[in-house]
């Protein structure tokens, strides 16, 4: 082959892959805005939007959702990632489409979150179409720490207020408002040390640099498995599967109940018949097998509500952040 | 033994092969596309390799985790574009070196550091992961600070000579990098009313911008009707003669040196790793002053370092459990999917599966040498094309890669700003690596200082003794350097300084 042949086939295949990816990007977006929604819903492809990066747990919700929903309502399901500051970007991105159900979204907890902390974020701005997993919070201190349980470090946090120091995934996160729920139930004053994400959080308090680390149970119950955490208590009702023996804050006095989750949201104002499909088709996703196995691999838990269910649910959750974040 | 012939046995399965081989070419061809990183592809194809065998599924992650390292080399080197973040460093010696007309020599010399790099980290995963688990451990917010504060001290040397210019552009880069939320109050600061900006000025659309769009931009400002601009088709000798190849020795030892350090270390990766070898080889160089206009020293030492860090950022991830890199982090993902808890205790329960690991990115590491090596006269033939139909074909990968990091026309916009920022820099001699420095470590320096006097106080820095060894090398750093270049100086005073870039 002379080099000027290989010089053509090496710049036609870097225009045909340019190409193809720009057709790519233009393919999730034709098409929807043009079919008027009604009884034929769907017959075009539904993009599923996640406001975090690809790799991420909601990311991974997303695209094993999607899977099962292509089953089931028979048209093609495309997951895109728009992430970016704390997932406004593409919470914002979702409420300025057409409410016509080719454009939903996997929205996690933050949705009820971000109106207060200076975002442009509003859960009016959504039709909410069902809860799909639950991730319990939970404290965990490091293996060779002295606080045997949740009273043991209280204690010590009453003795010398704000010396003892919790790693959390960020400023404003949930685990951030999981600190301030624990402080004021027991009435006692943390000093919360924002990391840059859930995993170097957690590494923090394995590595002793912080006295405890408030994290969901996906990131604590392995680490609490192999003897490198200690988890003190699971913020939750009942006590969690994935951490057996584990007493819940409730159980030990201290009224905590928080965690982070997701709703799968479309833009406000989705035809009824729309949301109805949809709906039901969600329902049945997160009962496949390959869904459940994903959710509790990561010691999360399937938690399914309704349309009606996980709106109240949002506007419940949203009330209380308006009180733990305003403090 | 017996784990490691059942771990490599594990292997002789063709399956396998062929997903080694899938993940290399996808691997290199990400690899040289700016803008998509490694962390991107591996995180997409995360999604389809979980319905695979766990095995089978680390061959096609680990192999584009490898094959990218070797892919981004090509366009830092031929237009001055890095592939993925870490091959920043690449591109102040390497693009020199192609306008040269030397870029077949740094091609080839890049790709075989960066598989000596690849080998070195691997022997760390099989022999030291588990002493060094602890060491990783130890890394908190203070000593990250000061391994930091040390990085930051490369700004010197990163100027190329232009030390108040180069200073300059380091201060807007550590000014740029206070954009966004505040890390520990959340408050905003700088976002100028765009949400986009609330995590920080998107990094990827800046460095495309600075390196990519002011290169490109550069090149038609000063493109003269009638004069048509030296293409860099004349690639010279393909292999390094002996005496090169000596040359070559020492830079590479820094290089695996400085990467497996850095890649043991939680959160820091191959960006960081290679400017730190880059410049730690032109300290100990008998000729510093070469650095920075063409020298090959200076692409074998970050090219070996940013490919040593793959081994040491997979230790940390197997050993502690914690994510060496962001790449680590999407792998780390998949492999609790797939059961296989990384910790400690994975040394105990599944020693196999760490030799396993190890064998994929040796194959993985020799493949994408061989791809890397044949394929080099097909991709420098794109070169050959009429420099204004290339510029065209740089900016549009460099418009598609940025707006795939996160599918953004803001981010998009963005580059463009500071590809004029990087044109004016250019035109006015102001070096673009400085800012870049201050960019990627000012945020790591403000939020893990901040961290250590949250919970420590004052008495933070004191009671760290990595921390303490890290603050007097960086104290040594900038006060002996001057002095030994004052000396030099004297000593060669006749030397015409030639201009950079």
């Amino acid at each position: 082959m002379s080099p000027s042949v290989t010089a053509r086939r090496t710049a036609a295949a870097v225009a045909v892959a340019s190409v193809a990816v720009a057709l790519n990007g233009c393919a999730s977006r034709g098409g929807a805005g043009e079919t008027p929604p009604g009884n034929d819903f769907p017959n075009d492809t539904i993009t599923l939007y996640t406001p975090t990066a690809a790799g991420g747990a909601t990311d991974l919700t997303a695209r094993t959702l999607g899977t099962e929903l292509e089953d089931d309502l028979g048209v093609s399901v495309v997951v895109e990632n728009r992430p970016g500051a704390s997932g406004s970007v593409g919470m914002q991105f979702l409420a300025d489409q057409n409410p016509d159900g080719y454009s939903i979204a996997v929205l996690p907890v933050e949705v009820s979150m971000l109106q207060y902390q200076d975002f442009d974020v509003d859960p009016a701005d959504y039709d909410f179409l069902g809860q799909v997993n639950a991730q319990p919070g939970t404290i965990a201190v490091p293996a060779d720490s002295p606080y045997q349980t949740l009273e043991d470090l209280i204690t010590a946090a009453k003795e010398a207020p704000g010396t003892v120091s919790v790693s959390t995934a960020g400023a404003g996160s949930i685990w951030d408002a999981g600190v301030t729920a624990l402080s004021q139930a027991a009435d006692i004053e943390l000093q919360a040390v924002p990391f840059d994400g859930g995993a170097p959080a957690v590494t923090a308090a394995i590595g002793g640099q912080v006295d405890a680390v408030v994290a969901g149970i996906g990131e604590t119950a392995p680490a609490h498995a192999d003897g490198r955490l200690r988890v003190l208590a699971v913020f939750t009702e009942e006590p969690a599967p994935a951490l057996e023996g584990v007493p819940t804050a409730i159980e030990q006095g201290y009224d905590v109940e928080i965690g982070s989750w997701a709703v799968i949201a479309a833009p406000a104002g989705l035809p009824d018949e729309v949301r109805d499909t949809l709906e039901s088709a969600i329902g049945t996703a997160v009962e496949a097998p390959s869904y459940i196995e994903l959710i509790e691999s990561g010691g999360n838990i399937v938690t399914y509500r309704d349309a009606d269910e996980a709106s109240e649910f949002v506007t419940e959750e949203s009330a209380r952040f308006a009180e733990l974040l305003a403090s | 033994m017996n784990a490691l012939a059942e771990g490599l046995g594990a292997l002789a399965d063709p399956y396998i092969g062929v997903c080694l081989v899938i993940g290399v070419l996808l691997g290199s061809l990400v690899g040289a596309v700016p803008g998509v990183t490694a962390t991107m592809a591996v995180a997409l194809a995360a999604g389809f390799t979980l319905t695979l065998d766990p095995l089978p599924g680390l061959a096609v992650l680990l192999s584009i985790y490898v094959a990218a390292q070797f892919g981004d080399r090509v366009p830092s080197i031929l237009i001055n574009t890095p592939g993925t973040p870490a091959s920043i460093a690449t591109t102040f010696d390497g693009y020199p070196m192609a306008k040269q007309g030397k870029a077949g020599i740094a091609l080839t010399s890049s790709a075989l550091v960066s598989a000596i790099g690849s080998l070195t980290g691997i022997l760390i995963l099989v022999f030291l992961a588990q002493p060094l688990a602890g060491f990783a451990l130890q890394f908190g917010p203070i000593e990250l600070f000061c391994l930091v504060v040390f990085g930051l001290t490369m700004m010197v040397g990163v100027s190329g000579g232009r030390i108040v210019k180069g200073l300059g552009a380091g201060l807007f880069g550590l000014l740029l990098g206070v954009v966004g939320r505040d890390p520990i109050t959340g408050d905003q600061r700088f976002t100028l009313g765009f949400d986009e900006l609330a995590s920080g000025v998107p990094f990827i659309a800046a460095i495309i911008g600075l390196f990519g769009i002011a290169e490109v931009t550069n090149q038609l400002v000063s493109a003269r009707p009638g004069r048509v601009p030296q293409p860099i088709s004349q690639l010279g000798r393909w292999w390094p003669n002996r005496a090169e190849t000596r040359s070559l020795v020492k830079p590479t030892m820094i290089g695996c040196a400085v990467g497996s350090v850095v890649g043991v270390v939680p959160a820091a990766g191959g960006d960081i790793a290679g400017v730190v070898a880059w410049d730690q080889a032109r300290r100990t160089s008998q000729t510093p002053e070469r650095f920075g206009k063409g020298a090959l020293e200076g692409v074998a030492a970050p090219d070996s370092a940013s490919c040593a860090t793959m081994g040491g950022s997979l230790t940390t991830t197997l050993a502690v459990g914690v994510p060496g890199d962001s790449v680590m982090a999407v792998m780390l993902g998949s492999m609790v999917v797939w059961g296989l808890q990384p910790g400690p205790a994975l040394f105990v329960t599944n020693p196999d599966l760490v030799y396993s690991l190890a064998g994929l990115m040796t194959l993985a590491t020799l493949l994408a040498l061989a791809l890397a090596l044949m394929r080099m006269r097909g991709v420098i033939k794109l070169l050959a094309l009429p420099p204004r139909y290339l510029a065209v074909v740089v900016v549009t990968f460099c418009m598609v890669g940025t707006f795939a990091v996160q599918n953004s026309v803001f981010d998009v916009a963005l580059m463009w700003v500071f590809g004029l920022l990087g044109l004016l820099m250019r035109r006015f001699g102001f070096p673009p690596g400085p800012l870049v420095l201050g960019l990627i470590l000012g945020p790591l320096a403000e939020s893990n200082l901040r961290r250590a006097l949250l919970i420590d106080g004052g008495d933070a820095l004191f009671s760290s003794p990595i921390g303490m060894t890290l603050i007097a090398l960086s104290l040594l750093a900038v006060t002996v350097q001057p002095l030994r270049s004052s000396m030099k100086g004297r000593r060669s005073r006749e030397r015409t300084p030639t201009p950079v870039v």
